[in-house]
């Protein structure tokens, strides 16, 4: 099809945590979401650019005014700057995928769930000219649809900001197939620190160590091993078992899931539940937690049994979803969707 | 492999949501439920406020009002009910003479930050009402009144703040967002809808200081706030605000919880009331406390259903000025 060989259809998962992208034309990247500004001249000519993002913002950020936009999964409103960065960001996934001379892009922006039923409007001004044509979806149907698993399907996508629910019953989902939470990797994360901290009161240590200390270290049920991290302890490196509190943290978040699993599926037609119980797909970087699945599982027993799976591709299931979609779309119901 | 054209029909659902959001239309699902509502609620308000109005200050004029140190209004509901306990009902200028129209409201979501309000069964009282505001916010600007939050984000505010920045942005009408908590009673849940006034009820006062909690006002500050109280007429005003607004939570939230309990209109001495210079109501939107609340509450179409349903009060009041009851009886 000549009319398809001067677009470029790009896949952008924009999370509250990591934001991905693939591309038509092979490429796929993931950078964190932050943006940040050099704070001042010295701070400019330190880092020699005028906008830095992900991993290398987060490492010059004592020199930068930095942001990470999407906050509990959605845009921070009324902060001109966290718009601007939301946009920025956008702009520099699409610069990554590599767009040629005179092409034009069509992108599929997934989400979180809760960004798309609240701010609407607002997250459409905010990505306005990034794209020649643009279209917005919730990250949990740009997974479903990237699956193909749009008939009997729930998906749980465990992202930084929220856990999105979304049960797929071959439609496009309405409000009352979604769920949100806020209890996700950011509410680990600050349960982590203030566990650890409750029990080291002179232990100095930020969010960010705490936050990797999760990704190394996460567990629900039995831990795999002692779990021991080293930080400052009145001013000293100690190394510090901190098993339990990581154990209490990560398994805050289970309670909660397997509430709203179990009463979304509730409201699945009787007919159907059993089918939907068997297809639970995980996704987002929590779905990586290692003993969830069989934690949901034992849940599920509970009404019959049911199979939880988790998405082959955490980091990139969202965006290649949003790729398919893009492919998938015809040309011309991009028309009214010009950004 | 999903059958093409449920993939098909499928994506022509995703982009016609897309082309209603960048024109401006509310998302298919909630249109016509929306339309309906406001029909329904509207037309209730057109039979029950005025009767209500009437049977208060007939209740004045013949002196059989009874009072009491606090007041309590069973929201208008659908159809006519029997009359509301309604007393001393202040007698003054009537605004809905001057047809006033109600262009900006400021909503204010309770609590927020280090402050998380109410919690229960891992539901934050300042995540609710965060959600509900701006749920709120955007149905309202769809019916073209601007709005302001005094807090947008899960910022720390103590009330001075919000009511200083309620204050400068001079607007219409002032909605505080809350979440109830009755944890001693766990099967005491519902609705009501606070303005400003005195209380003698306990709970009432354990509420009022509970809300008042940082407060960041000052001896001095406070005695100047309550001594203009008194001598404010916003007050009749507001209590008509809260009728409204609890009628608009009553009658939209029942049919999605048949046992919800319609817990009233009161008056209590909240400090965002007594120090905002436009009438101004405080809403207990849930009971976060009852197990069966608090589920509702984690569901984002109920939190929608309370942002519609605060929206229909507001828009009934809003109209209710605009209108005022024929005078030939």
């Amino acid at each position: 099809m000549s009319g398809k060989k001067d677009v470029l259809h790009v896949g952008i998962d924009l999370g509250t945590s990591r934001s991905a992208i693939t591309a038509s034309n092979g490429a796929h990247h993931v950078v964190e979401s932050y943006v940040g500004w050099p704070l001042d001249m010295v701070a400019r000519k330190v880092v020699k650019k005028s906008i830095l993002f992900g991993a290398e913002a987060l490492e010059n950020r004592p020199m930068l005014d930095l942001h990470r936009p999407l906050e509990r999964g959605l845009i921070k409103q009324g902060s001109t700057k966290d718009e601007e960065a939301v946009h920025e960001l956008l702009k520099h996934l699409i610069s990554l995928a590599g767009r040629k001379e005179g092409q034009s892009i069509q992108a599929v922006v997934g989400v979180p769930a809760e960004a798309l039923r609240v701010s609407r409007q607002h997250l459409r001004t905010a990505v306005k000219g990034i794209a020649d044509a643009l279209l917005i979806v919730s990250e949990p149907f740009a997974v479903a649809y990237g699956m193909d698993a749009l008939l009997h399907t729930m998906v749980i996508d465990i992202g930084a900001g929220t856990t999105d629910f979304c049960v797929m019953n071959g439609r496009y989902p309405t409000e009352d197939d979604q769920r949100t939470l806020t209890h996700a990797g950011d509410s680990v994360d600050e349960q982590l620190m203030t566990l650890v901290k409750a029990k080291n009161p002179d232990g100095r240590f930020s969010i960010h160590m705490v936050r990797e200390w999760k990704e190394k270290h996460s567990f629900v049920g039995s831990p795999p091993g002692p779990v021991v991290v080293r930080f400052p302890v009145k001013g000293k490196p100690a190394d510090v078992d901190i098993t339990a509190e990581m154990k209490k943290a990560c398994e805050s978040i289970v309670g909660p899931i397997t509430e709203t699993m179990l009463d979304l599926l509730s409201k699945v037609e009787p007919e159907y539940q059993e089918k939907v119980q068997r297809n639970i797909v995980l996704a987002g970087g929590g779905s990586q937690l290692p003993g969830l699945q069989a934690a949901l599982e034992k849940a599920l027993a509970e009404i019959g049994g049911g199979r939880v799976r988790a998405v082959d591709d955490p980091v990139f299931a969202g965006s290649n979803g949003g790729l398919a979609i893009a492919l998938d779309a015809p040309e011309g119901d991009w028309e009214p969707l010009s950004a | 492999m999903a059958d093409v054209r449920l993939r098909q029909s499928i994506l022509k659902d995703a982009i016609r949501e897309n082309v209603d959001a960048i024109e401006g239309r509310l998302p298919r699902g909630l249109r016509r439920a929306d339309r309906m509502r406001r029909r329904l609620f509207r037309a209730s308000v057109f039979v029950v406020v005025p009767l209500a109005l009437f049977l208060s200050i007939n209740a004045l004029t013949t002196g059989k009002g009874e009072r009491t140190d606090f007041l309590v209004v069973s929201a208008p509901p659908a159809v006519p009910a029997a009359p509301a306990t309604v007393v001393n009902a202040p007698i003054g200028l009537e605004p809905s003479l001057f047809r006033l129209e109600v262009r900006s409201v400021i909503i204010d979501p309770g609590h927020g930050g280090t402050d998380p309000g109410a919690t229960a069964s891992g539901i934050a009282e300042k995540d609710v009402t965060l959600d509900v505001a701006r749920r709120l916010r955007d149905l309202l600007v769809e019916q073209k009144i601007t709005v302001s939050l005094t807090r947008e984000t899960d910022a720390t505010l103590s009330l001075k703040d919000r009511v200083a920045f309620a204050n400068a942005k001079k607007s219409d009408l002032f909605v505080s967002i809350h979440v109830n908590s009755l944890p001693s009673v766990k099967d005491k849940r519902g609705v009501e809808t606070y303005f400003l006034g005195t209380t003698t009820d306990p709970h009432i006062q354990q509420l009022a200081g509970d809300e008042n909690r940082s407060s960041g006002y000052t001896m001095a500050d406070f005695r100047r706030l309550l001594e203009g109280v008194l001598a404010d007429s916003r007050q009749g005003e507001s209590r008509k605000f809260a009728e409204s607004v609890q009628g608009g939570l009553v009658t939209s939230l029942r049919p999605v919880v048949p046992r919800l309990q319609d817990r009233g209109v009161r008056s209590a001495p909240f400090v965002v009331l007594i120090a905002t210079e436009m009438p101004g109501i405080l809403a207990e939107v849930a009971t976060v406390s009852n197990d069966e609340e608090a589920r509702h509450l984690r569901d984002p179409g109920y939190r929608q259903q309370i942002a519609q349903a605060l929206s229909n009060g507001i828009l009934a009041y809003a109209e209710a000025r605009n209108h005022p009851p024929s005078r030939r009886s």
